[in-house]
């Protein structure tokens, strides 16, 4: 047991960058450190707030109905929905691809125990995201319901179990699927489509289910049903909490327990052969001199970005997801008519937001598909080859972002096309649509590079510390995120004023700020990138 | 070919990694460059290559100012790291394709000189596969042919021989003589003192930071073996 805790802190101390800031000297480590940790710590509060928030307004619904229960499982089921997804993805590349695999293979370690120090990396990460959401709900709880003294006793416990059974689910299927493609010749390749796939059938799957979901009207023992049906250890700890059963209590311990210790034992059996199948490619040996074709330096270092982003599966995921949720959406919104989702939403005047807002919605998928700000971060060992190349800098900045363009504007562009079809947009909205995604793009691209330069993670031992985890990405999205948030806000204050001017303005300051860092990237960018 | 005058490097903290070095590459020599683990060998190899920043001193590139034009510099020259992690992504040829793109290598050329050292590193029938296949002696060897493939005027090499089969090192030999014959320079570390010896027309020993001698090789050693004036340098020097 002491192994698998040893292990799960050498990689939990290379998170987010934060060992090598505390035991630096140099000043300028601590204070990225001190900004970095307020940045998390805002972005925390703000979760929690929203989270208290969101949870007083339910339980104040729920309390007229006399189900205020249905606020804690509600949220535990939220929580357990986003941490099955967000690991999904990212479980097959936390769990076998790693630099240190023959270094911690070589040790005298069960197998068992790494992959249980894998998959409790995994689930001490989900656990801040439900620190996060449960306590102000279990809160509020607390404020409405006054409940008794074990109320507390059974909450804490069972708030550490929480993300167990989700994880577990979401690295279940990673394995099956990195155990599938393993077998294969092309087996990174499989593993990338087969996650995809999965992804995108679990949220059409979700479509479906938004359908038959009850009212919030018709809230109560319906509600209750669907919840109970969805993700049965809802009724089980909402029986353990709230209603204090011991035996409910014990058994969604003993049952996340045992889920956790049975799969890390029968993954241990085949892990060795499965990471072998992934990382082992077949040698030909049968190489003849072929024609080679020149190109220039940004051809070819663009081409070579193009095959680093698609030879990572946990690097495609991660930053493709969005586009993919945005064609899915596009092409579903075809054959749904904006009346018809804003019945299923619940939001009368979709119709209204969307016209106005849908610039700024597609733009939220180019936001969330940033490769650049973890581009030079993934370069990590390689990263002499550049800069030992008698290439400008920013031209291979430049081959970075315009990668990042080649994954978001084809996307983005057939999108918008769709999205104008079925909005049945004017000229002036659709030239916003099709304008403002697109310096999204741009926006997104530039800024993530710079962000990268400013804060690199270039020893890493697996790709999700730095798609996934890295200070630069997170400090990216945040970014994007707030470049959104602002012209939707005022949308939504300056009611006098045409959405349009708004969005137009949004585009013509986002355009300059493109402008800014280009030149920024043509006149720095020599000087960031040898800093590194 | 290589002037490096009055380099200085410190580290964040103070400590100086490397205290004014002087020394003179010129064309044709094959110039070692030895001395302990730390002593300095590394940080200096990367301010010469152009990939470390630095304060003190002046480093030369054929007459070029490695501050004031660094990509004319790098242009000219060719580095291989102690430990050459490539595009595992790629294929080997892909590599050295991209590589001669990087250094702007005519078509026939680099067709011309990867046959010709993937041949001589039997490499030829590997250059298909992917990098992440290769063995750390073939890795090694496909550096050193991206290395030779753009003709550099200098050839920076950190432990050249490290990871190379018998052969290998011996046609590694082979190929360094032939380039400095043809013009270039190497300047190389090594903890091989043998090959040193052998190999090199002029040696610098480097200690703490500080060049303890340098010369041309039989100056350096004298009538003792390299290993023996090594040992007795770093020892009482």
């Amino acid at each position: 047991m002491v192994n698998i805790w040893r292990l799960t802190k050498l990689q939990l101390i290379s998170t987010f960058g934060f060992n090598k800031a505390l035991h630096t000297r140099d000043a300028k480590e601590r204070r990225k450190l001190l900004l970095l940790s307020i940045a998390l710590l805002l972005g925390v509060l703000m979760i929690a707030v929203f989270s208290f928030g969101y949870s007083y307004a339910m339980a104040t619904a729920f309390e007229q109905i006399g189900r205020l229960d249905l606020l804690l499982a509600i949220m535990m089921a939220v929580t357990s929905a986003v941490g099955f997804f967000t690991t999904v993805y990212k479980a097959g590349g936390v769990l076998f691809s790693y630099k240190d695999y023959d270094l911690l293979m070589s040790l005298p370690v069960k197998t068992s125990h790494v992959v249980a120090s894998r998959v409790l990396q995994l689930y001490v990460l989900n656990l801040f995201f439900t620190l996060m959401v449960m306590l102000p709900a279990g809160a509020v709880y607390a404020l409405k319901v006054r409940p008794e003294a074990y109320y507390y006793l059974l909450f804490v416990p069972l708030l550490l179990c929480i993300p167990l059974i989700p994880i577990i689910a979401a690295t279940v299927i990673g394995a099956l699927i990195s155990w599938f493609s393993s077998r294969f010749r092309a087996s990174r390749m499989i593993n990338l489509v087969l996650t995809l796939l999965f992804v995108i059938a679990l949220i059409l799957g979700s479509f479906t289910l938004d359908g038959n979901e009850p009212e919030l009207a018709d809230l109560g023992t319906g509600l209750a049903e669907t919840i109970f049906k969805l993700y049965p250890l809802t009724e089980l700890y909402v029986d353990a909490v709230s209603a204090y059963r011991m035996d409910a209590f014990l058994l969604f311990i003993l049952l996340s327990v045992l889920a956790f210790v049975v799969f890390c034992t029968v993954l241990g059996t085949r892990y060795k052969a499965i990471h072998t199948g992934l990382t082992t490619s077949r040698a030909g040996g049968k190489y003849t001199m072929q024609p080679l074709k020149a190109s220039t330096a940004f051809q070819a270092l663009y081409r070579k970005e193009l095959r680093r982003y698609f030879s990572s599966s946990n690097y495609v995921l991660n930053t493709g997801i969005g586009m993919v949720l945005l064609l899915i959406m596009s092409v579903s919104l075809l054959f749904t008519s904006p009346e018809q989702l804003g019945q299923l939403a619940d939001i009368p005047q979709l119709q209204r937001y969307l016209n106005t807002l849908a610039p700024l919605f597609v733009s939220l998928f180019v936001a969330l598909s940033c490769t650049t700000s973890s581009s030079i971060s993934l370069e990590g060992n390689n990263l002499w080859i550049l800069r030992s190349s008698p290439v400008p800098k920013h031209i291979i900045l430049l081959s970075k972002v315009a990668v990042n363009l080649t994954i978001t504007v084809p996307i983005t562009v057939v999108s918008c096309v769709l999205l104008m079809i079925s909005l049945g947009t004017g000229w002036a909205d659709s030239l916003l649509l099709f304008m403002i995604p697109v310096i999204y793009a741009c926006y997104t691209a530039l800024m993530g590079i710079i962000v990268n330069l400013k804060l690199p993670k270039l020893e890493w031992t697996n790709e999700v510390q730095v798609v996934k985890q890295s200070a630069a990405v997170l400090v990216a999205m945040l970014l994007g995120f707030i470049s959104l948030i602002i012209p939707a806000g005022l949308s939504f204050v300056l009611t006098s004023v045409d959405g349009r001017v708004i969005m137009l303005g949004a585009g013509i300051i986002l355009a300059g700020l493109c402008a800014g860092m280009y030149r920024y990237l043509k006149n720095a960018g020599e000087r960031l990138f040898l800093g590194l | 070919m290589l002037t490096i005058r009055g380099f200085s490097k410190s580290y964040k903290g103070g400590k100086k990694a490397v205290h004014n070095l002087n020394l003179t590459v010129e064309q044709g020599d094959i110039y070692g460059f030895i001395g302990h683990n730390g002593a300095g060998k590394t940080t200096t190899i990367r301010a010469v290559v152009g990939v470390m920043d630095f304060e003190e001193g002046e480093i030369e590139i054929d007459g070029i100012s490695m501050k004031k034009d660094p990509l004319a510099c790098k242009s000219r020259i060719a580095y291989i790291p102690d430990n050459p992690d490539l595009y595992d992504h790629l294929t080997g040829i892909q590599y050295l394709n991209f590589i001669g793109d990087l250094f702007n290598v005519s078509r026939k050329d680099r067709e011309l000189l990867i046959a010709k050292y993937a041949d001589a590193f039997q490499l030829t029938p590997h250059l298909g596969d992917l990098i992440s296949g290769y063995s750390h002696g073939m890795k090694q060897k496909l550096a050193i042919i991206s290395a030779l493939i753009h003709k550099p005027k200098l050839l920076v090499l950190d432990e050249p021989f490290v990871g190379l089969d018998p052969k290998a090192a011996h046609t590694l030999k082979t190929i360094m003589a032939e380039v400095c014959r043809e013009g270039s320079a190497i300047f190389f570390s090594t903890h091989v003192l043998d090959t040193a010896e052998k190999l090199c027309n002029k040696i610098a020993i480097i200690k703490e930071g500080r060049l303890i001698s340098e010369g041309r090789t039989e100056d350096v050693k004298g009538e003792n073996s390299l290993e023996d004036v090594f040992m007795e340098l770093i020892d009482h020097g």
